[in-house]
């Protein structure tokens, strides 16, 4: 059978090159928004949001095509992509915004989990860390413009409660279907179908 | 005698912005290995870490109640559930990865093609909202207040909960009754009937 | 009865107890006081300095508060060897056997040389096995014992000027949260080890864990509903003035009895009408004087039940599901050994010792002494105690190596943690090992229920008495 697929031609050896190039291009992009920002004259103000993204988006096509083409680790090649992507976006910012991206980081990373798992658990488990990355918001919210009432404590203490009673439910429909259905998989669950 | 009080060396800022990045590093590293770790039930070991990790950053925006409530709650309590359920539910871990490396490894070079762009279309809606998330922070001035919160803390939250915010307290263990309840009734153990299908599968499987 | 046995025993625990504590002691004392105060030339009969440097002082500072920490880790692992050695020869009292007497004089070296056995041990991971979390498994059992112990030291050393930064505002519900995390390292170590008896000792205690923390934590939120804080200084210091006062009896409930006992009893002059001062602490004539007996049955109970789900919690007998040797081996730790092996068992003797110390803390009023203030004012002690001061001035005063308020306090503090350790070696001399079915039962359908029954009583009956709170 001829091997079509890019992961399986590639020795070892060069997945870990591939997985190091784009480290150094992420650092490099990384260490070029640090240097923007603790320059003298450079404040944070004069590089524009669109600098931002742009460099984040180039950062994430250049993490897929080194996936692609030269089959770079794939956790590897998202956490670096992650933390690169953070780093760019926080460097030089007010606390808040930090807490902000951070939570708005984890509950993008909850959502592509929730959709991309077929392990029914770990689809709950992606829940549980959205449900995480709003609690972050709330508490940032009630530390920084709202400190003296704790309305943002209050709701992430419901958030709590609600969390448990869904992961409880949760498990207990999970499990009931293992024992129906001896499978956890997502793209089985066509119990509904019609 | 003078010590080094280390809650204001945190809200200096220097220290508070190292521990938030070795944090916030530690959390979105882990939370990557929860979502794409081969070992499921390894991955519900690493939301443990996202969870204290979490915990972390809650004591350094001094919510104290909350942080330890996090560490109760979500990173044993909840989490635990979860990895019991994954042991519980998961004795073909590895024929299952291994049938999807198969049947992605026979398909032709186009069809793989657009298949890997159909694989990608969570990552790009994931990224999506988050750029959108992060600009809508950007844009967005809020008025932050110079006040620190206090010691007595837990005291507000106390008696919020019990006086303002009473009657969602209430609906709060309502809903926790009905998940305990309901959580039983579901997980109870029904009697099987031997010529079920299915069951052949575990039994196969679980070996 | 065995009075020789009786007299090795006592012999071994004052000898190791005060091995434990001097070093722990000589320690705190370098680290925190003598250190410090040689570099920043504050040290009488030394070398003098006028103005230290910044960094002289700041590297002072730095060593200050790093000794509750410090303490720690001297005292946790000379601890455990002790609490080994003690919890084997009481057994062996109790079952009339010899228990180890061959290393040492008499046996008191005995862990010490098992100790540095084990760490000579090889040390092998099972095949199969998750290294890295078979690794991470024996750190995060350890980890919590110490940083659950750090806000317990300023309690139990009556907020000795060391270890008051390591006091919290929350300090009773971080001690609980922290005691709570060990169990996620029983489970990973039983899932990583890839060993049947290892995973089932695992499961079995999650599920332990979970059932019996309910009644522990709710027996602990009682009594600080009745002290009305949760800060561990704060709880003690209430408690101060003698046994009357102790959470255990009531929560305070009889400190107006405490009060007025002198009155009674014509040991101090009665001019002045008792009846007003204890309609002060009881309000109401009869239902205050019930709803006080009421609550020191209560808590009584309350205490029991905290002894109970600590036990559990800790995986003692008769809970020892977890490890129960004659059904699954060892347990959790069957694959460990070596230097991991011997982590999983100083935490768990950590354990014991730091569940014991939160039992003192929150029902035995920490570092009182249980002589009431009113009898302790009348004993002829202040000659002694002025005395010994002017003997021991130059170590009080020059040194500080004596803090006269800390001493006693630490002194009722080793006492009460080693007698509740003490019980606890009893009850694993006498009580068989549940049933895991039995220990689902008595946790949910009695336990549970009792306390939150307790829980209410005390809500109720707090209204009708002064309590601490």
């Amino acid at each position: 059978m001829e091997a079509t697929s890019s992961v399986e031609t590639r020795s070892d050896f060069t997945r870990f090159i591939a997985t190091f190039i784009y480290a150094v291009i992420v650092a490099a992009g990384v260490a070029i928004v640090f240097a923007k920002t603790t320059s003298p004259g450079g404040a944070r103000q004069m590089m524009s949001i669109d600098l931002d993204i742009w460099l984040f988006a180039g950062i994430t096509v250049a993490g897929i095509a080194l996936r692609y083409f030269f089959a770079a680790y794939s956790e590897a090649v998202k956490v670096i992509a992650c933390l690169g992507g953070f780093l760019i976006f926080t460097i030089g910012h007010d606390p808040m915004t930090r807490y902000l991206t951070l939570s708005a980081l984890l509950f993008a990373i909850g959502m592509y989990g929730m959709v991309k798992s077929r392990n029914a658990v770990r689809v709950l488990m992606s829940i549980e860390l959205m449900l995480n990355a709003v609690n972050i918001n709330l508490i940032t919210f009630a530390r920084y413009v709202d400190p003296a009432g704790v309305k943002g404590h209050l709701f992430a203490i419901f958030i709590l409660t609600v969390a448990a009673a869904e992961a409880a439910v949760g498990l207990a429909i999970v499990l009931s279907i293992y024992r129906n259905l001896a499978t956890v998989d997502m793209d089985r669950f066509n119990l509904l179908r019609w | 005698m003078e010590f080094v009080n280390v809650q204001e060396l945190v809200s200096t800022g220097v220290a508070e912005a190292l521990a938030f990045y070795f944090i916030a590093a530690l959390a979105i590293t882990l939370s990557i290995g929860v979502i794409s770790d081969k070992n499921v039930i390894r991955a519900g070991f690493l939301l443990i870490g996202v969870f204290g990790g979490i915990s972390g950053l809650f004591f350094l925006l001094q919510a104290q109640f909350i942080a330890l409530a996090q560490v109760m709650i979500y990173a044993v309590g909840i989490t635990l559930v979860v990895v019991i359920a994954l042991m519980l539910t998961n004795p073909r871990l590895q024929n299952e990865e291994a049938e999807e490396e198969a049947i992605a490894s026979s398909e032709p070079a186009l069809l793989k093609f657009l298949d890997s762009i159909r694989n990608g279309f969570p990552g790009l809606v994931a990224w999506i909202a988050f750029v959108t998330v992060y600009m809508a922070i950007r844009s967005e001035h809020w008025e932050q207040s110079t006040q620190t919160i206090g010691e007595d803390n837990i005291a507000v939250i106390g008696r919020a909960l019990t006086t303002d915010y009473s009657l969602p307290f209430e609906f709060a263990s309502v809903l926790l009754l009905a998940a305990l309840i309901g959580a039983i009734m579901l997980a109870k153990a029904e009697k099987v009937e031997d010529t079920d299908t299915p069951r052949e599968g575990i039994e196969s499987g679980s070996n | 009865m065995n009075a020789a046995e009786i007299y090795k025993l006592s012999r071994l625990a004052i000898f190791w107890l005060s091995v434990t504590f001097g070093a722990v002691w000589v320690a705190c004392w370098g680290v925190g006081v003598f250190i410090p105060s040689l570099i920043t030339g504050k040290m009488p009969f030394l070398l003098q300095v006028d103005n230290p440097s910044t960094t002289v002082v700041f590297i002072a500072d730095l060593l200050r508060s790093l000794t509750p920490i410090l303490s720690l880790l001297v005292f946790i692992p000379i601890n455990a060897m002790f609490m080994v050695l003690f919890e084997r020869r009481s057994l062996a009292l109790f079952t009339v056997r010899m228990g180890p007497n061959r290393h040492g004089f008499d046996g008191l070296a005995q862990t010490a040389a098992d100790a540095v056995k084990l760490l000579f041990k090889e040390d092998i991971t099972p095949r199969g096995a998750d290294a890295f979390m078979f690794t991470l498994a024996p750190i995060i059992f350890f980890a919590p014992s110490i940083f659950g112990a750090l806000p317990l030291l300023a309690a139990v050393t009556n907020n000795h000027d060391l270890f008051k930064v390591a006091n919290l505002p929350t300090g009773i519900f971080y001690i609980l949260a922290a005691a709570s995390i060990p169990v996620v390292a029983l489970v990973m170590a039983g899932w990583a080890s890839n060993n049947k008896y290892s995973l089932v000792g695992g499961l079995r205690s999650a599920a332990q864990a979970i059932s019996y923390e309910i009644p522990l934590v709710l027996s602990l939120v009682t009594m600080c509903l009745l002290a009305g804080t949760l800060d561990v200084v704060e709880i003690v210091e209430q408690q101060k003035g003698g046994i009357l006062n102790w959470n255990i009896l009531g929560g305070g409930a009889l400190s107006g009895y405490d009060k007025l006992a002198p009155y009674w009893l014509n040991l101090v002059d009665t001019s002045f009408d008792t009846s007003a001062m204890f309609g002060q602490f009881y309000p109401v004539p009869w239902l205050s004087s019930i709803m006080a007996f009421v609550l020191v049955i209560c808590t009584v109970l309350l205490f029991g039940l905290y002894l109970t789900g600590a036990c559990a919690e800790i995986n003692r007998i008769p809970f020892d599901l977890p490890e129960a040797e004659s059904e699954l081996v060892s347990g959790y730790n069957t694959e460990y050994s070596g230097i991991k092996f011997a982590i999983f068992f100083l935490a768990e003797f950590t354990n014991l010792f730091v569940v014991s110390s939160i039992a003192t803390v929150m029902f035995l009023g920490g570092g009182d002494n249980p002589i009431p203030k009113w009898i302790l004012d009348r004993l002829p002690l202040e000659p002694i105690s002025n005395a010994l001061g002017s003997l021991l001035s130059p170590l009080i005063k020059d040194l500080m190596f004596i803090d006269p308020a800390t001493f006693w306090a630490a002194f009722w503090v080793i006492v009460k943690v080693y007698s509740i350790v003490f019980f606890a070696i009893l009850v694993r001399g006498t009580l068989p090992r549940f049933r895991i079915d039995q220990l689902m039962d008595f946790g949910w359908k009695r336990l549970i229920p009792l306390a939150l029954i307790l829980f209410v009583v005390v809500v109720f009956a707090r209204t009708w008495v002064v309590c601490h709170g």
